[in-house]
């Protein structure tokens, strides 16, 4: 048997964004090594400029409307792929920002950093478009392979490395779990690109199958009952690969169980609905009442964010238009208020060389700014009006309302009171307790900049979110089969501009 | 020309954002005294306007006035919709007045971090203000938990008592608790409309405003989920016994202006009189939610008042006073006839005045003594004869003596409860007692007899700006003790307007008179 590409010349032009950013990949290494006197801030504007033309690119894709499907399906650039990567590559540039002064912690290899979180960022946005069950697999190994060694970048840290084996062992078994429920799926229905499996029978070697799939997509996104690895992890880390752990990868993998549950598994919505509501509510109650519990900041926005992704679930669950466009929407809301908070938890450990909760005592009088900063990014993601983060959970919950979920709305509410209360224990560290040091603490620039993206963002989609309800909205339109649940419309044929 | 650019100005929208706005403003000010003069400043041209719309509004009218409708989340149906009827507009200048108090209360009793201090108040005028004046559900939401921000650093930064941390936390953590499920509410209100929206393809499908919710039919059982859910979240805010426990504890432990806020304004029932009970008549009147209500604003009336009977600090028996006395509002209201809304309505500003006054009262007794425990008292009404007379004469009006505001208000319920059901009303007027007797005691424990041990010789009477303070309040008691009419005319549209949809109920009110606008 002979394999065939039917591609085209043109056809590239869906590949465009990927194909800059891995030359821009090569030219950053290519940098690094010549010029081995080059300060790696330059190297840092160098990967930041690459990042901001990709994103540019992706931009223009998604404004002419350029959607299609290349190597036989495996590869989908349709609107909410375009959406993911955008967030993707937006959330590295401001990963890469906030990493520049904590680069220095690093003795080795400071500008293979910047080449390894391009090259994550890169194969999470071939997850983005992953349209069949081997490309979900080599991209997800493509982008996890960089995160291993990103995580035990700090070699002479005992945390660090700890965090990177857990990381390291925990990721390969969840690829083996996914390689074997890629394979019952393949063996039971002889199809591997989504949009085909869209009339399958129920056998128990399927069941299997899609459970294994999707816990290997669970440990990406860390939700309970596959978030052990969260805690350590996010601890020992390096910060910024901290804060890029905990909202790059989500939204790839987010992008995929959009396409696994939406369109193969569309007409078993009533069984995977009840898998989903108790991963949901298990992940925000035990994110939330753990959360409670911790003295360092970063294991705190960990356990937090275990919650917040029970959160997102919540939309999945519905498994309605409705309930999509609110996912992404608060996956958006979340992306801003996360970074924000770890951006500022950098900016403290820089100035203070600690991620103690007990540390940011009297923040508030050292540095007005940060402490204010992370006032409105803990209050977002508490869901307090008017910022991002309670439009997000209105959205969420109005989309479950609608479908009758009350029990994980009851369990959603209750949890946000919850986590209210461990936001105002930092809130009350940062303004009401006695600071141990009154110096000012200075911040440097990037994390400024940073800091001043997010709190816009949050400010900004809190108080005008319509453009951003109508991207996702269009960007979630690709399902036409859930645009109304009543009517059962075949997935619409992809539109392909170049007569490929 | 004039008239046109007067009926066009959105005078409502500068009421919402002037104090927040003019808190930024005295972020630019670093002398303490500019901040004061400058928060003041601010308070009064609020207050101005607050007259101004007063002045304005069309008495007897059921109509939404001033109204300023923009869509804001087309997408989900949420628009910013301010206007005032004659349920809130009274609200509106009660609160602006309130401020205006508290900030010259604070001239001289709040010493560090002043500016904070005035920022935090004017951003909670502005909050409050929000609450008052949104006809959209989900704008009114944004300001009914944004309320709770500028509310937890003044009670956490600025509160007196040892055990603050705990008073805000607790405070923030049961309001949410309440208000989480009334979330649910709405978005079930939006979701009813949606559906019969979708049926009638109108546009838009979605909605949050109240008009265009009161003109949806919902039904039964839906509508008494909801009111549970709404219940819930006025209940925790009000505080409806058995849900106060958070009220003693941020009254006593928050600083005196919180505590004029928090008890002065009584918001979880005013969002019972403006959503709960329009928007699902048939559930507020359904016999088993009036029998629960019922009960538990009567176990309110005795329990508050039996426990203010032993306190021995006096902001704790006035926490527990106002318990006991949103118990009588809460009977009032869902007495469902004219008398009892427009009383309930009434004792609402009323307690704005007396309830707010005591707690003032209170302040001055804690400069003096540095305490309200009652063993720091005794026999001061020889020493500070003023003091003394204006706690005497507030402090009747609260429990309702005749030619005080309290007695109109407190009249006007129990008529309404009687014509009811003659047994609430029954043990309501108990409750009348109790009232007097809780008071008078401790008064007489206070201020009359030989002078107490622990209070000081160098006590003095009330200085000029405390006798301004109390003056105003006065004034007001007795002109709506003496002279009603005007507050209850303008109430008077509205309220009938709600006996009417409650008569009604939602199926029959495709076109309620409530909808029609006066702009």
């Amino acid at each position: 048997m002979t394999f065939v590409l039917p591609m085209s010349f043109p056809d590239l032009l869906l590949l465009l964004p990927e194909i800059l950013l891995t030359s821009w990949l090569c030219l950053i290494l290519i940098v690094d090594f010549s010029f081995p006197r080059l300060r790696n801030e330059q190297l840092a504007y160098f990967s930041i400029a690459g990042l901001v033309a990709t994103l540019g690119c992706l931009a223009w894709l998604d404004y002419t409307g350029v959607t299609g499907t290349l190597f036989a399906n495996m590869f989908a650039l349709d609107r909410m792929a375009l959406f993911f990567k955008m967030f993707i590559v937006g959330s590295t540039i401001l990963v890469i920002l906030s990493s520049i002064d904590y680069i220095h912690r690093f003795k080795f290899f400071r500008g293979e950093y910047y080449f390894l979180v391009v090259m994550s960022a890169l194969g999470m946005m071939f997850m983005a478009s992953a349209n069949d069950l081997l490309t979900v697999f080599v991209a997800l190994e493509f982008s996890t392979l960089g995160l291993y060694v990103l995580v035990a970048y700090l070699r002479e840290d005992i945390g660090s490395n700890e965090a990177g084996i857990k990381f390291f062992i925990l990721g390969i078994f969840a690829a083996s779990l996914l390689a074997y429920g890629i394979s019952l799926v393949y063996g039971e229905t002889g199809k591997l690109v989504f949009s085909d499996m869209t009339s399958l029978q129920a056998t128990p070697g399927l069941a299997i199958g899609f459970l294994l799939i999707f816990a290997a997509l669970g440990f990406k996104i860390g939700a309970v009952p596959f978030h052990s690895w969260i805690p350590d992890t996010y601890h020992g880390s390096p910060t910024p690969v901290t804060a890029f752990l905990s909202i790059a990868p989500k939204g790839a993998a987010f992008a995929i169980l959009l396409r696994m549950f939406l369109v193969s598994l569309a007409t078993f919505r009533p069984i995977w609905t009840l898998l989903l509501v108790a991963v949901s509510i298990l992940s925000m109650t035990y994110g939330n009442i753990v959360a409670i519990a911790q003295k360092n900041m970063k294991r705190l926005l960990a356990y937090s964010g275990i919650a917040q992704i029970g959160n997102v679930l919540i939309g999945l669950a519905t498994g309605t238009k409705m309930g999509s466009d609110a996912m992404l929407f608060y996956l958006l809301t979340y992306l801003f208020a996360n970074l924000g908070a770890f951006a500022i938890v950098i900016a403290v450990s820089e100035a203070i060389g600690s991620d103690e909760i007990d540390d940011y005592s009297g923040l508030g009088r050292r540095s007005p700014f940060l402490a204010f900063s992370m006032l409105i990014f803990l209050l977002s993601l508490a869901g307090v009006p008017p910022l991002a983060g309670f439009i997000g959970k209105l959205y969420i919950f109005i989309a479950a309302i609608k479908e009758g979920l009350y029990l994980l709305i009851a369990v959603g509410l209750i949890n946000v009171v919850i986590s209210m209360y461990y936001y105002l224990i930092v809130v009350k560290k940062m303004y009401v307790s006695e600071p141990r040091e009154r110096s000012p603490l200075r911040v440097s620039g990037p994390i400024k900049v940073v800091v001043y993206i997010c709190l816009a963002g949050t400010l900004a989609i809190g108080v005008y979110p319509q453009p951003v309800t109508d991207w996702v909205v269009s960007a979630i339109l690709v399902f036409s089969n859930v645009a109304d649940p009543t009517a059962s419309l075949p997935v619409a044929p992809p539109v392909i501009p170049f007569g490929g | 020309m004039l008239e046109e650019l007067a009926s066009t100005f959105p005078i409502l929208t500068c009421i919402l954002f002037l104090p927040v706005i003019g808190g930024v403003v005295l972020w630019l000010f670093d002398d303490e005294d500019m901040v004061r003069t400058s928060a003041l400043t601010i308070a009064l041209l609020e207050l101005a306007l607050c007259i101004f719309v007063l002045l304005r509004f069309i008495p007897e009218s059921a109509a939404m006035q001033f109204s300023e409708h923009v869509p804001w989340m087309p997408a989900l149906g949420v628009s910013y919709h301010l206007a005032v009827d004659g349920i809130s507009v009274l609200f509106v200048g009660l609160t602006a007045f309130l401020t205006v108090l508290i900030i010259i209360y604070s001239w001289d009793t709040v010493r560090h971090q002043v500016k904070l201090y005035m920022m935090a108040l004017l951003a909670l005028e502005t909050t409050t203000m929000g609450v008052f004046l949104s006809i959209d559900l989900i704008l009114f939401f944004v300001f009914w938990e944004l309320m709770l921000i500028p509310s937890y650093f003044l009670i956490k930064l600025w509160g007196g008592g040892a055990e603050r941390h705990y008073a805000a936390l607790k405070f923030v953590l049961y309001t949410l608790l309440g208000s989480v499920f009334m979330l649910v509410g709405i978005a079930l209100l939006d979701i009813n409309y949606h559906q019969w929206a979708t049926l009638r393809h109108i546009e838009p499908t979605y909605s949050f405003d109240l008009l265009a919710l009161l003109s949806v039919p919902i039904p039964l059982t839906q509508q008494i989920l909801i009111f549970w859910l709404f219940f819930l979240g006025f209940a925790f805010k009000a505080p409806v016994f058995p849900f106060h426990t958070w009220l003693p504890d941020a009254l006593l432990e928050g600083p005196i202006g919180m505590a004029v806020v928090l008890a002065g304004l009584k918001l979880g029932t005013f969002g019972f009189i403006r959503f709960s009970i329009p928007l699902l008549p048939d559930a507020s009147k359904s016999q088993t939610v009036v029998a629960i209500v019922m009960a538990l604003g009567l176990a309110a009336i005795l329990y508050g008042a039996i426990m203010a009977l032993v306190q021995q600090d006096f902001r704790r028996l006035l926490a527990f006073s106002s318990i006991s006395h949103l118990g009588f509002v809460v009977i009032g209201l869902f007495a469902l006839n004219f008398q009892g809304l427009q009383g309930s309505l009434l004792t609402m500003i009323n307690l704005g005045f007396s309830t707010a006054g005591l707690f003032f009262i209170a302040g001055f007794l804690y400069t003096r003594q540095q305490s309200t425990q009652l063993g720091s008292f005794g026999g001061m009404a020889k020493q500070t004869p003023l003091l003394a007379s204006f706690f005497l004469f507030i402090g009747l009006a609260s429990i309702g003596l005749p030619g005080t505001n309290g007695f109109v208000g407190e009249f006007l319920i129990l008529l309404g409860t009687f014509k009811a059901n003659w047994l609430y009303g029954g043990i309501a007027v108990t409750g009348v007692i109790f009232g007097a007797a809780y008071f008078l005691w401790y008064y007489e424990r206070s201020m009359l007899g030989p002078l107490g041990k622990a209070v000081k010789d160098s006590i003095s009477d009330l200085r000029p700006r405390e006798i301004f303070i109390a003056a105003s309040l006065s004034a007001m008691i007795l002109w709506i003790g003496l002279y009603p009419a005007p507050f209850l005319r303008i109430m008077n549209g509205s309220v009938q307007a709600l006996v009417d949809r409650l008569e009604r109920g939602t199926v029959a009110s495709i076109e309620p008179k409530q909808t029609a606008r006066v702009d």
